[in-house]
């Protein structure tokens, strides 16, 4: 078990960074000398199935919390089984072949947790966060939700009713509309490009078929199982150990290749009379491990994704025509993108595209200066301190690194890669990454007001 | 089911913040005071608590798990109090403590945090308004200035107030106007269960009264609310005590305290008869229910039974609720409930509060099907009071959620809790006495609890009748 160390002293050297201030202002008291940051130790370890275990000592609450991360996320879907995942997913709440759901939901109440499934485009996660001294207990739990789930028949219809409901639902949210366009014209006809099942095919989903996913996505060669909190390891990795080294269940298998990059596209629909227009634009961009994500994401930073950006400074703080407009990497294994987002007030939809395009422009044209970039540079450093300072975060970045394929140093030597980034990095990845010609949008608004404002960009 | 985007809030009222990676958690004490080695297994949390000779209250609590820090500035004002034709006002005021102050320009308070590896929020909820920062420990010195700085001194121009009514209406159409539910049930419920106008008006503001706001009705609340004697300090996290204690005595021990105005009744009659009230949703497709009861006084011994009776009738899915509506009866596909709902937790208010559940439901169950299979669980509960398994799962889930809370976002879960217990009772220690008292409850106070506060005369219910059916009629152009 060794301790990584990452040394601050180099992130946070600069006094607090402000611009020059006029004379009559006091300017803020320096910053103090930065405390190194202790990354939390893993001890690290495979099964004899194959199955890796990260086990993370970390913080003094009395609680654990425990993650098998599977991969059995929509993009394992076929054509016409989009959402089978989540019903799959769902299902599996619903009991373990020798106990009922309501029995494994008052087992993990009684240990202080709940038993979550979350199915996303890549993996499922199933997790629960329990006391500590119930941590050996909730893995023999959740290993018998993962290995032997009941998915019984009889609540097949109930819960794909609920799934039913939850797509309607979400289709009449302006940003979940504008999502599953986008989706569909950056990846097209891959999984990643099917946000949404139709309503008929969702109720045609049989028994069958969520039987034959979970029995070809869950298995000991698809998994991975983290813990991290407070607990007592020699018990828990026998726990771990009894209840998991006999797993066996799906082989390993590829996701569909990424699609080629699909040119500048665009899209409008109608949202009659909506007070905003809501809009999504970006395109693909490297994947996490090429050698420019660490500086495509101090671009993103720069440009969107922090409250001191300059698309939030511009269109927010200085013209108000949006409230929470951000842009963000969205990184999959073998594929990745980035899109910036806002809901604009519908009259000055065009004017607000006007102003985001320009600060892509700029950037692309104008390395940022070397202030601004430090500035950023400690902000993501910061960030991620905190990222590593919760036990679900913790968890996080470890699954990050796993499932993009990092490397065992990705996470100890990200602060120092961060800093080695310089200005012109910034515009070179902006020039090369974020081409405005090659940039889909995709506009959710009052068609009658808005089409006219964004003619420029239809094209 | 896929993450559709999360919207990333900024000084804003009602979101949580951050994204899905950051949402929580740090150790809740000292490595020589954790709370598992408490000899009753309590949670001990540490606590240091005096006040400034200008009133303000200032709370340090140390945790020395990683090396970043909570500066979190609560002030006693809330959007119940906010003035009776400037509905929104409150939450509108919020958003100019972003826009500059004598020493630090527009932008320069986000800046100073950002660039300094910080993240910052604001909220404005019933009873407060908050400030925080989360940032690496050695930043705390020039956090603690600049949050002095805008206490003393918030600079307010008509540019920048023009500025933020358009962000601030541009919130309110991303979170109510253009979105399903949008409003439910956070906002309905209250106007609809409360009589008081403190407690039933719409707090997220009228368009056309958050556009009447003027610069010196501005400056007003500012000079009103906004002083030492009106708020609590609390830093959590690694710092030295000595060293925080005299930066913090540094820059806000000169900052002059004001007369306050005395405090409005907030009292709300006992409701004796069930309330209904509803509305056609036209961007809804699916019908919803909300149902509200008025809970019991902070810190009696009934609200400390309520809190169990929301553990065992609605949290998680061993809960009566969600057993009876969602797996046996496949009305509802899920129960979402708390007392100060979607807005914070029952350890964060102050004066009147209700309990509020919700529900979405298909066309195919009517909103009285609904209801009377709640009435049936509730009925029960009053009249037998709860299993000895059900009140057992209620306390390991009440402590547990009550450890997730304190945990929340690097430590500010904390400092939110000793500022409210700050603010509200001068006495941030009550934070180590929550679990004693939910332990005292006796299986015979929930029911009596239960047969009051879950009366049908306190229930208040919410209907949303969807205006759109089917898909929503959405047409691509080219």
């Amino acid at each position: 078990m060794k301790s990584v160390i990452i040394p601050l002293l180099a992130v946070f050297a600069l006094a607090p960074q402000q611009s020059t201030p006029p004379v009559s202002q006091q300017k803020p008291p320096s910053a103090g000398t930065p405390k190194d940051f202790v990354l939390p130790a893993a001890r690290r370890f495979t099964l004899a199935n194959g199955l890796p275990v990260t086990m993370v000592p970390f913080g003094q609450v009395p609680k654990a919390t425990i993650r098998l991360v599977v991969a059995a996320g929509n993009v394992y879907e076929g054509k016409d089984e989009v959402w089978l995942a989540d019903l799959t997913g769902n299902l599996m709440r619903e009991g373990t072949t020798t106990q009922s759901a309501d029995v494994v939901a008052q087992a993990f109440a009684g240990m202080g947790g709940e038993l979550g499934i979350s199915v996303g485009p890549d993996t499922t996660s199933i997790t629960t966060e329990v006391l500590s001294e119930r941590a050996a207990d909730a893995v023999r739990l959740l290993a018998d939700v993962a290995q032997r789930p009941r998915l019984p028949e009889s609540e097949l219809e109930r819960v794909k009713g609920n799934l039913l409901r939850n797509l309607a639902i979400q289709k009449s949210s302006p940003q979940a509309v504008a999502q599953e366009r986008f989706s569909k014209l950056l990846y097209g006809e891959h999984p990643y490009g099917r946000v949404f099942p139709s309503e008929s095919s969702l109720k045609g989903y049989t028994l069958e078929q969520v039987r034959t996913f979970q029995r070809d996505h869950y298995g000991a060669a698809r998994a991975r199982l983290y813990v991290a909190g407070v607990f007592d390891a020699a018990p828990l990795e026998a726990a771990i150990k009894q209840s998991f080294e006999g797993w066996t269940g799906a082989k390993a298998s590829e996701p569909p290749a990424a699609p080629a990059s699909t040119g500048r596209q665009f899209a409008m629909i109608d949202r009659a009379d909506a007070p905003q227009s809501t809009l999504m634009l970006g395109l693909r961009v490297p994947t996490a491990s090429h050698k420019d994500w660490v500086a495509l994401e101090l671009t993103d930073a720069i440009l969107g994704g922090a409250f001191a950006s300059r698309i939030t400074a511009n269109i927010r703080e200085l013209k108000g025509y949006a409230y929470s407009p951000f842009s963000t990497l969205e990184p999959h294994p073998g594929l990745a993108s980035w899109f910036e987002t806002a809901d604009v007030t519908t009259g000055v939809t065009g004017a607000s595209l006007k102003e985001i395009y320009f600060e892509i422009d700029r950037l692309r044209k104008e390395a940022p200066s070397a202030a601004e970039l430090q500035g950023m540079k400690n902000n993501l450093a910061g960030l991620f301190i905190m990222q590593n300072a919760s036990r679900a975060g913790v968890i996080s970045r470890l699954n990050f690194a796993d499932t993009h394929k990092l490397g065992p140093d990705y996470l100890s030597s990200f602060v120092k890669r961060l800093m080695a980034v310089t200005p012109e990095d910034v515009r070179r990845v902006a020039t090369e990454c974020l081409t405005p010609d090659k940039m889909s949008l995709v506009v959710v608004g009052d068609e009658k007001t808005v089409k006219s404002q964004v003619t420029q960009w239809a094209q | 089911m896929r993450l559709v985007i999360a919207i990333v809030t900024m000084a804003t009222v009602f979101l949580p913040v951050a994204s899905a990676d950051l949402v929580p958690s740090v150790a809740l004490a000292e490595q020589n005071a954790a709370p598992a080695a408490a000899k009753d297994n309590r949670l001990r949390v540490p606590v240091e608590y005096y006040k400034l000779p200008n009133g303000l209250k200032v709370v340090l609590s140390r945790d020395q798990t990683t090396p970043t820090a909570v500066v979190a500035v609560y002030y006693n004002i809330g959007f119940r109090n906010e003035p009776k034709d400037r509905t929104g006002f409150a939450h509108l005021f919020e958003h100019m403590m972003f826009q500059g102050s004598a020493n630090l320009g527009k932008m320069g308070f986000i800046r100073l945090v950002e660039s300094n590896g910080g993240q910052l929020n604001g909220s404005t909820r019933f009873d407060f308004t908050n400030y925080y920062q989360v940032v690496p420990s050695n930043v705390l010195e020039p956090v603690l200035w600049a949050e002095a700085d805008r206490m003393r001194s918030l600079d307010i121009d008509i540019e920048n107030l023009k500025n933020q009514q358009e962000v601030v209406k541009n919130e309110v159409k991303v979170n109510v106007l253009n979105q399903p539910y949008g409003g439910f049930p956070w906002i309905d419920l209250p106007m609809t269960a409360n009589e008081n106008w403190y407690n039933a008006h719409n707090f997220y503001g009228d368009l056309a009264q958050l556009d009447a706001a003027t610069v010196d009705e501005v400056r007003t609340f500012f000079k009103t609310f906004y002083a030492p004697n009106n708020a609590a300090l609390v830093v959590t996290g690694d710092f030295s005590p000595e060293q925080v204690k005299a930066w913090i005595e540094k820059y806000f021990g000169s900052v002059p305290a004001t007369k306050l105005p005395s405090t409005p009744d907030l009292k709300e009659p006992r409701q004796e008869k069930e309330k209904r009230a509803g509305r056609t949703d036209p961007l809804a497709n699916r019908p919803a229910v909300g149902i509200a009861y008025h809970v019991p006084d902070r810190f009696t011994p009934e609200w400390y039974a309520f809190g169990l009776l929301d553990e065992a009738l609605a949290q998680g899915s061993d809960s009566l609720l969600y057993d009876e509506l969602v797996r046996k009866k496949g009305l509802t596909g899920g129960v979402n409930a708390g007392i100060n709902f979607g807005l914070g937790s029952m350890f964060d208010y102050s004066g009147p509060m209700l309990w509020q559940a919700q529900f979405f439901h298909d066309s195919s169950v009517t909103s009285d099907g609904l209801l009377s299979a709640i009435d049936s669980i509730v009925e029960k509960v009053r009249k037998d009071g709860l299993d000895q398994s059900a009140l057992d799962r209620a306390r390991v889930k009440i402590r547990s959620d009550l450890y997730a809370n304190l945990e929340q976002f690097v430590g500010w879960g904390r400092a939110n809790l000793l500022a409210s217990f700050a603010l509200f009772d001068d006495d941030p220690s009550k934070i180590n006495q929550l679990e004693e008292g939910f332990d005292k409850v006796t299986p015979a106070l929930v029911q009596k609890t239960a047969q009051e506060y879950l009366r049908p005369g306190n229930r208040t219910v919410y209907v949303i009748t969807p205006g759109k059916t089917g898909a929503p009629n959405e047409k691509e152009a080219r």
